[in-house]
């Protein structure tokens, strides 16, 4: 899989993850301010839940812009891979969260054989992330000792951030760094460009 | 000393008791494994306690969320035995209390782990093991390493971003979408110069020679030694102890059930 | 002594060759190029930005076209055999090039692992790495350097290092795309003497990509010059070249070397003296510090309006926290800044940015909305604005920084020259009273710098106050004064003319003399030799 993969393509993953690790510790304070509010009535994992789709941002952005096979898991992975390299204290947890998300995100991206890149595929790939993700929690976090109403409600804030944050925010970051002219050599940059001789012509 | 435990052993080693710990829900089994734990943290590292105590007080405070969460709000299966206190409209049963604390020692340990494992590794080691004991490719083994390099860059670009976005005359966002469009502000120029960042330094890398070929030599050999193997069968094997243990004094629960 | 070869095989012979970075044959970077590099020679290649002489460095080691997907057609020969014939990853071996960009070439943190990277690519057995690396680190003089983080390095030990890392192929060719671009002006000359020393010691063939010939000129042994249409149009030794094709050069706008041209020096171009004696910004015993480190210590200075005060020094010197400082980024540990005899602190943030211009060293980082419309009032919707007067002002703005035409493009997808124009019209919308740059000419070419200072110049003529952080020696001489800062602490505030006198504290703070009086100098010493 790796041998069609452009060095360029990793070193962009690699990237993806570095950047989005700082803004997430930028952003970090909006989600620990809202876990502060919620912590006495004993809800305070949910503020972690409203951002939690920044988390799977890079795996979709990776595969919107590069659209090939294995791309959406890869690029979480190698983000994992980042965040422990970054020091992060989740430490190698990670790598194996990580992966499970990636192949939640990399699971509709195949249903549609890896040709279709719209809004309501990428909005899909970012809910079917939060749902394998959650599973994943319901057992490594003791969620699972939860009352059956707060599982149920988490994992509904949990669908709705990565439903939002992931793929449409993903999209319309990638959309917005298309015009920038950056990703020339990359599929969606092509794809961009194509649609402007198309308009012009 | 544990710095000097070949990275991916020492990444499995750590990942197993992760995992398992996972289907503990009584509170003698993690917290000896805490115990445990700390012995190992002070023992064979070198890390000094006051900066292990910074670093491991976020995790307290995310082990007392967990805690409280799931005292309050366990279902009926771990919630079972006398009330112990209450609170406002909750009720905290014998079971949820003990459910509760047992799900903030594991997160203890998960937090024991992770920092012993991050404080004593070395990023280049950890991604040129990968790439020796678990055959990473090449390609991805030194992508990563390209774009890790950047984070420093980064981090400066970021504080530039919020200096330029100050003397262009707006200081905080306000409301939904002007969060977004803060964010937006933020992410684009990173991203933009990081992409170029990567495909600069992915010519410069094959312009070396790099061609992702799996036969190349290897300067820093990363070796899996008898003294790996210990550690190894060292975490493993008291995890194991521990379970054994806790069965043994009717201690172990695994997902509510009594063993 | 230099052993030329032109009898022999050329190392590079390029046959009717065009490049384009679209899938199918169109919009031709470069086309129908024919040329020849000899064995042991010294080539520089000249041409403006955009001209596509970096992707043909990158043709010329076989990287090109297959990297971007693009296509090319006509043959490239490496010492008579054709570059198709070679492995991937072989050429590349044969083939070393150094790039512009500091940051942007290594893949490993430390100088050790990166050196091996390269040693490792080319499967050399591990035991015999060590010896390598130390040998090359003494061949650029980074000798013990190897447990250092590179990106701790200043950006010319950066270089020196993408050096030893190209050198540890054994190229036959080595490329040096820029090299010294964004090198302040002594890591420059370093660079230079370095190269010069290893071509003569090894005898090996250079390439380099200029703009500017000055610094390189006396290794160079042949001039080739590509046009912006992406055509070879002179291919001659220096001197006749600088002399028969002069307006060639001067209509693509190739700067020549100062002593073939005659184009004013800069500083006749813009000295006026037009100071008002109103101080704008002025600071009292200021300081500042990062953790335990003494950034600036007790600093005065006062800038009046119409003046142009230039901040010269070495690197961690502390001139960019001295310009944060002044426009109220940063606060100061000690002592007080005012503007109009008011403090700093004291202002309205938002009446303080009305006021004061601040002109980053990356345009891009000042860049916040999609279009170079929006850009331009930006600030003025912030205040309230009505839309009519904001459309003549963002009017005036593009027309004179040449923006018109790109009025809906978007800010990151210009070239260059017009991001830079765009960050400084960006801080003109309402009327400042002082303007700060941060090294706003670093890794400019020099058609761009001259008409950034055109505009400046411009400004300070209308009473403006300026105040520039630069590494720009012929910058600093067309300044009214120029501050020196060594170790935080103001070594040295007074007009230039005084400074290029004390040649202890130049030395001391890497500073040149400018190009108009180091050519005096040169053209001293030879006279010096000859009598």
């Amino acid at each position: 899989m790796t041998k069609q993969w452009k060095l360029k393509e990793i070193v962009l993953m690699s990237i993806l993850g570095v950047v989005f690790g700082v803004i997430y510790l930028a952003f970090f304070l909006v989600g620990e301010g809202i876990r502060n509010i919620l912590a006495p009535l004993g809800l305070a994992p949910f503020g972690y839940e409203v951002i939690y789709g920044v988390w799977f941002i890079v795996a979709i952005m990776a595969a919107y812009i590069l659209r090939k096979p294995g791309v959406a898991f890869t690029a979480e992975v190698i983000a994992g891979v980042v965040e422990i390299l970054l020091g992060s204290a989740a430490g190698p947890g990670l790598l194996l969260s990580a992966a499970i998300q990636g192949a939640g995100a990399e699971l509709v991206f195949a249903l549609t054989g890896w040709k279709d890149y719209r809004l309501r595929v990428l909005v899909l790939s970012g809910i079917s992330t939060a749902v394998v993700s959650f599973a994943w929690h319901l057992y490594s976090a003791g969620m699972i000792a939860l009352a059956p109403w707060l599982i149920i409600s988490t994992l509904i804030v949990r669908i709705i951030s990565a439903a939002l944050i992931s793929g449409v925010l993903g999209k319309w970051l990638s959309d917005q760094l298309a015009k920038t002219g950056v990703l020339r050599g990359y599929a969606l940059g092509k794809d961009l460009q194509r649609k402007r001789k198309y308009e012009s012509a | 000393m544990i710095s000097s435990i070949n990275p991916s052993i020492k990444l499995v080693a750590v990942l197993i008791p992760g995992i398992l710990l996972g289907l503990t829900y009584g509170v003698f089994t993690p917290l000896l494994y805490f115990i445990f734990m700390l012995m190992v943290t002070f023992t064979m590292t070198n890390i000094p306690i006051l900066r292990w105590l910074k670093l491991f007080s976020p995790f307290i405070i995310l082990a007392l969320g967990f805690a409280w969460t799931t005292m309050l709000y366990a279902n009926q299966t771990f919630s079972g035995g006398e009330e112990i206190f209450s609170l406002w409209a909750f009720e905290v049963t014998a079971g949820s209390f003990q459910t509760g604390v047992s799900v903030g020692l594991r997160s203890l340990c998960f937090g024991a782990l992770s920092l012993m494992f991050i404080l004593t590794t070395d990023s280049t080691k950890l991604m040129l093991s990968f790439m020796q004991q678990f055959k990473l490719p090449p390609k991805i083994t030194y992508g990563i390493l390209a774009g890790y390099r950047f984070l420093p860059v980064f981090q400066h670009e970021l504080q530039i971003l919020r200096q330029a976005h100050r003397v262009r005359g707006f200081s905080r966002a306000r409301g939904i979408k002007g969060r977004l469009n803060q964010f937006r502000r933020y992410a684009i120029p990173l991203l933009a110069n990081g992409i170029r960042k990567a495909e600069r330094v992915s010519i410069a890398m094959e312009s070396k020679g790099f061609t992702g070929d799996t036969d190349r030599t290897h300067y820093h050999r990363m070796t899996v030694g008898k003294r790996d193997w210990l550690f190894f069968a060292l975490m493993v094997g008291v995890l194991i102890a521990v379970f054994a243990l806790s069965y043994y004094l009717g201690y172990l629960q695994i997902f509510g059930k009594q063993f | 002594m230099k052993v030329l070869k032109g009898y022999q095989k050329p190392i590079i012979e390029v046959h009717n060759f065009s490049f384009s970075y679209e899938e199918v044959d169109e919009q031709r970077l470069f086309d129908g190029l024919d040329f020849k590099l000899n064995q042991n020679e010294v080539t520089l290649l000249m041409g403006p930005s955009g001209s596509g002489k970096s992707s043909l460095a990158l043709c010329l080691n076989g990287l090109y076209p297959e990297a971007v997907e693009g296509t090319s057609s006509g043959d490239i020969f490496f010492l008579g055999e054709n570059i198709q014939e070679y492995e991937k990853g072989e050429l590349t071996q044969e083939i070393g090039i150094v790039f512009q960009d500091p940051e942007s070439q290594f893949c490993m943190i430390t100088v050790e692992d990166e050196l091996a990277f390269t040693l490792e690519n080319r499967k050399i057995p591990a035991s015999d790495i060590r010896g390598r690396i130390e040998s090359v680190l003494r061949a650029v003089g980074m000798k013990g350097f190897n447990q250092h983080k590179i990106h701790e390095f200043s950006g010319g030990q950066k270089q020196k290092i993408a050096l030893a890392a190209v050198l540890l192929l054994e190229p036959k060719l080595l490329i040096l795309d820029e090299p010294t671009a964004n090198l302040d002006p002594v890591s420059s000359l370093e660079f230079i003497g370095l190269v010069e020393g290893i071509q003569r010691e090894q005898q090996i063939s250079v390439l380099i990509i200029e703009h500017q010939a000055e610094e390189w000129l006396r290794l160079i042994d042949r001039i080739l010059v590509m046009g912006s249409d992406g055509l070879l149009l002179a291919s001659n030794v220096p001197e006749r070249l600088f002399i028969e094709e002069r307006q060639l050069l001067e209509r693509e706008g190739i700067f020549l070397p100062g002593k073939y041209s005659n184009r004013p020096a800069f500083r006749e171009r813009w000295h006026w003296d037009v100071q008002s004696d109103e101080k704008v910004l002025s600071a009292r015993g200021l300081s500042f510090s990062r953790g335990k480190q003494d950034v600036l210590k007790k600093v005065n200075m006062d800038i009046r309006g119409g003046e142009f005060v230039a901040v010269a020094g070495e690197n961690g010197a502390g001139k960019s926290t001295l310009l944060q400082l002044l426009a109220g980024l940063l606060e100061p540990g000690e002592g007080e800044i005012c503007m109009f005899d008011r403090p700093l602190r004291k202002w309205q943030e938002n009446d303080l940015r009305k006021r004061m211009g601040f002109v980053f060293q990356n345009p891009e980082h000042q860049f916040i909305t999609d279009t170079v419309y929006e850009e331009l009032t930006f600030g003025m919707k912030l205040n309230g604005y009505a839309e009519e007067e904001m459309k003549n002002t963002a009017e005036g703005l593009m027309e004179q920084f040449y923006l018109t035409e790109h009025r809906h493009s978007n800010p990151f997808a210009l070239s260059g020259g017009q991001k830079r124009r765009l960050s400084v019209a960006t801080v003109l919308d309402e009327t400042p009273d002082v303007l700060l740059f941060d090294e706003p000419t670093f890794g400019q070419d020099a058609a761009t710098t001259v008409e950034l200072m055109d505009y400046v110049m411009g400004l300070k003529a209308k009473g403006k106050a300026i105040i520039f952080v630069t590494h720009d020696m012929n910058i600093l001489d067309t300044a009214d004064r120029v501050d020196v800062l060594e170790q935080g602490k103001v070594a040295f505030s007074g007009p230039p003319d005084s400074l290029w006198q004390e040649r202890k504290l130049l030395s001391e703070a890497r500073l040149l003399l400018p190009a108009r009086l180091r050519q005096k100098q040169r053209e001293g010493e030879i006279y010096d030799l000859i009598h």
